[in-house]
């Protein structure tokens, strides 16, 4: 009885001593997998599609290649299918990329809280890593001006493109979906308010700044018709995306971008609350973040790479936008997330009430 | 061969009839009931029952005045697309009952094949024809009028869905015109009517079921319509599936997604059921003719 007692002590010893050693072993290393560690697995991947989900899966090639899963690809990202899989207790999408608001606002219900010991973010550029995301990318939105109209006097600032009278012209704005807080503290600085002090009731006086804009703005849906608004010259001013704003300029637009207080935004990769294999999940982040990815990422959209020593091979017209050059991480702009996230649906409802014609 | 016979059978028949047909029509009625039937069960129980049971997602609906002044503008658009496309139909359709078979080929091909096109593709052809820079006001401008803005209105918006809805008028008013016995018409002229008075008091009231069965179809279709008013309008002509898709996408409040959802069908019933009587009451008009 009592040598059986023993025994199983020493086993319970060994075993403990064994797990402790396999955990420091296993402290990760961002882009490192071990081979043939998820044979016969399958992963779900979800992201918003065309060029840039195609860049994602060529940065996950290896991990695929490596540890032997079977990669999914799905999409796009809603994040009310993700809450209907929630909710109903089959949650297919195992890694999913979100805008950058979402993990905030549903962490802990939508989206798991990160274990950080899984992963490795330390070559992740600060303050990026959310309770409930890490970034899958950076971009910036930024000020696209037309050069031939305003030429020797350009629009400087988001002061300049709200002024109507000074700058006359028509001017775009993304009305793709959810308001960019960051804007909407840049218009009310123009209403005269401090950004940082900012309160629920001013997201209304923020709001009329833009409505001030007129009737002939453009409200812009896809990424798509913003590059086209450039390229026909139908916008004077546009608010673009850096992709996009890249895009249109490769492609002849004669406008260039106003730097100052570019907005800064990402894209955030989580894991949905009840995924049925986490590890994997994890094992697939922790892939995604490495050098060699970021650089596989960068060098296929376009967009900034979120591991600090990734040194992606792109042309110039490609490094012009990256944004993660000291000269840009001075002139950006970081929005109030945690005031986003509290006044998400009162911005939202007064936004989509602007955006309907009121 | 027996005299009784034939009673036999019709009796057999007459019992057969009671159940063949619906036995034939199972398939679709179990299709519709869980395809439609249940999803549109659920969008109502959500609409009254999130975040709580109650009626709070209507009262939200008619106490914000957007939401309102959208609804009247999704309404008045669909009518108007209705409108454009009965008038752009009508000759057409009747065009098509007057050729030979090859032209009528033609024609035919003419409404199907952009039918088969995506609709965001057409949508963002439009898109090229009518913004400022497009080609219509390039034309304009190089004739020396001045450009107009088509682009971001509602007349860009109604030209847009009725050129993607134009096929589902033009087929059902085609299928009932070609039925219309065109002697009728002869006969009238031939007793002096005028050929204005032929048409009216003859051709017209005879074709106006597929008018009306045209006219529903693309004004229940417009009613839900997203992708051509998201991409050829602005703000002034969004319609309501947009405000729709914020709540629930974007908000995740399928209480109030569902509620706009339910008022949108249940006005378009109200509506239907006054035009009902209308139609009615000309068919029958049309028919003692």
């Amino acid at each position: 009885m009592l040598k059986s007692k023993l025994v199983g002590l020493g086993a319970a010893l060994t075993l403990g001593v064994l797990t402790t050693a396999a955990f420091a072993q296993d402290k990760p290393v961002a882009g490192e997998v071990k081979e043939g560690s998820l044979k016969g697995k399958t992963l779900t991947f979800v992201s918003y599609g065309g060029i840039y989900q195609d860049g994602q899966a060529a940065a996950l090639k290896e991990f695929v290649d490596k540890s032997g899963v079977k990669l999914l690809n799905d999409g796009p990202t809603e994040i009310a299918k993700l809450q209907a899989q929630v909710e109903s207790g089959n949650v297919t999408w195992d890694v999913v990329d979100t805008g950058d608001l979402p993990p905030y606002v549903h962490c802990g219900k939508l989206f798991q809280k990160l274990d950080l010991s899984k992963l490795d973010v330390s070559k992740i550029p600060e303050g990026q890593v959310g309770e409930c995301s890490v970034p899958a990318m950076n971009y910036g939105v930024v000020l696209m001006y037309n050069k031939e109209k305003y030429k020797d006097n350009p629009p400087q600032s988001w002061a300049d493109f709200f002024d109507t009278e000074k700058f006359p012209g028509v001017r775009a704005l993304d009305g793709s979906g959810d308001p960019t807080g960051g804007l909407l503290e840049q218009a009310f600085k123009v209403a005269g308010g401090d950004p940082k002090a900012m309160t629920a009731a001013d997201i209304d006086k923020a709001i009329d700044v833009i409505r001030k804009l007129g009737p002939d703005t453009i409200y812009w849906k896809t990424g798509a018709e913003s590059q086209q608004l450039a390229e026909s010259g139908e916008a004077d001013m546009l608010m673009m995306w850096t992709g996009r704003a890249m895009t249109a300029v490769k492609n002849g637009a004669k406008y260039a971008p106003a730097w100052q207080d570019w907005l800064v935004v990402m894209d955030q990769m989580t894991i949905p609350v009840g995924v049925k294999d986490t590890d994997a999940a994890y094992a697939l982040l922790n892939a995604y973040l490495g050098k060699q990815s970021q650089e596989i990422l960068a060098q296929q959209t376009s967009y900034t790479p979120i591991n600090n020593d990734a040194q992606p091979k792109v042309d110039q017209s490609v490094a012009a936008f990256l944004t993660n050059t000291p000269e840009r991480q001075t002139q950006g702009y970081k929005q109030n997330i945690k005031f986003w996230v509290e006044n998400f649906p009162l911005a939202q409802e007064k936004w989509s009430a602007l955006m309907a014609g009121n | 061969m027996s005299a009784l016979e034939p009673t036999t059978l019709s009796a057999e028949r007459r019992a057969g009839w009671a159940w063949r047909p619906f036995a034939l029509t199972l398939p679709a009625l179990v299709l519709l009931a869980a395809v439609i039937g249940y999803p549109l069960i659920t969008i109502v129980l959500r609409s009254l029952s999130e975040p709580e049971w109650g009626v709070q997602n209507y009262a939200w609906f008619f106490g914000a005045p957007v939401n309102l002044a959208v609804l009247q503008r999704t309404f008045a658009i669909s009518a108007w697309v209705t409108l454009v496309c009965v008038v752009c139909a009508y000759p057409y359709a009747y065009l098509m009952t007057a050729v030979g078979p090859r032209v009528r080929l033609v024609l035919v091909l003419c409404v199907l094949i952009p039918f088969w096109v995506s609709g965001v593709v057409r949508t963002l052809s439009w898109v090229i024809l009518l913004q400022d820079s497009g080609v219509i006001n390039s034309l304009l401008r190089s004739a020396d009028f001045a450009g107009i803005r088509l682009i971001r209105t509602q007349t860009g918006v109604v030209i847009g869905m009725a050129q993607v809805l134009l096929p589902f008028m033009i087929l059902p008013l085609y299928s009932v015109m070609k039925g219309i016995d065109i002697r009728l018409v002869q006969a009238a002229r031939s007793l002096g009517a005028r050929p204005s008075r032929a048409f009216f008091t003859v051709y017209l009231p005879l074709s106006l079921p597929g008018v009306y069965a045209g006219a529903v179809i693309v004004f229940i279709l417009a009613l839900g319509f997203y992708i051509t008013p998201a991409l050829l309008g602005g703000p002034r002509s969004t319609m309501l599936s947009t405000l729709v898709q914020t709540q629930v996408l974007s908000l995740l409040q399928w209480g109030r997604g569902g509620a706009m959802g339910v008022v949108l069908l249940v006005t378009t019933f109200l509506l239907l059921a006054l035009a009902a009587p209308v139609m009615r009451s000309r068919h029958r008009e049309a028919g003692r003719r």
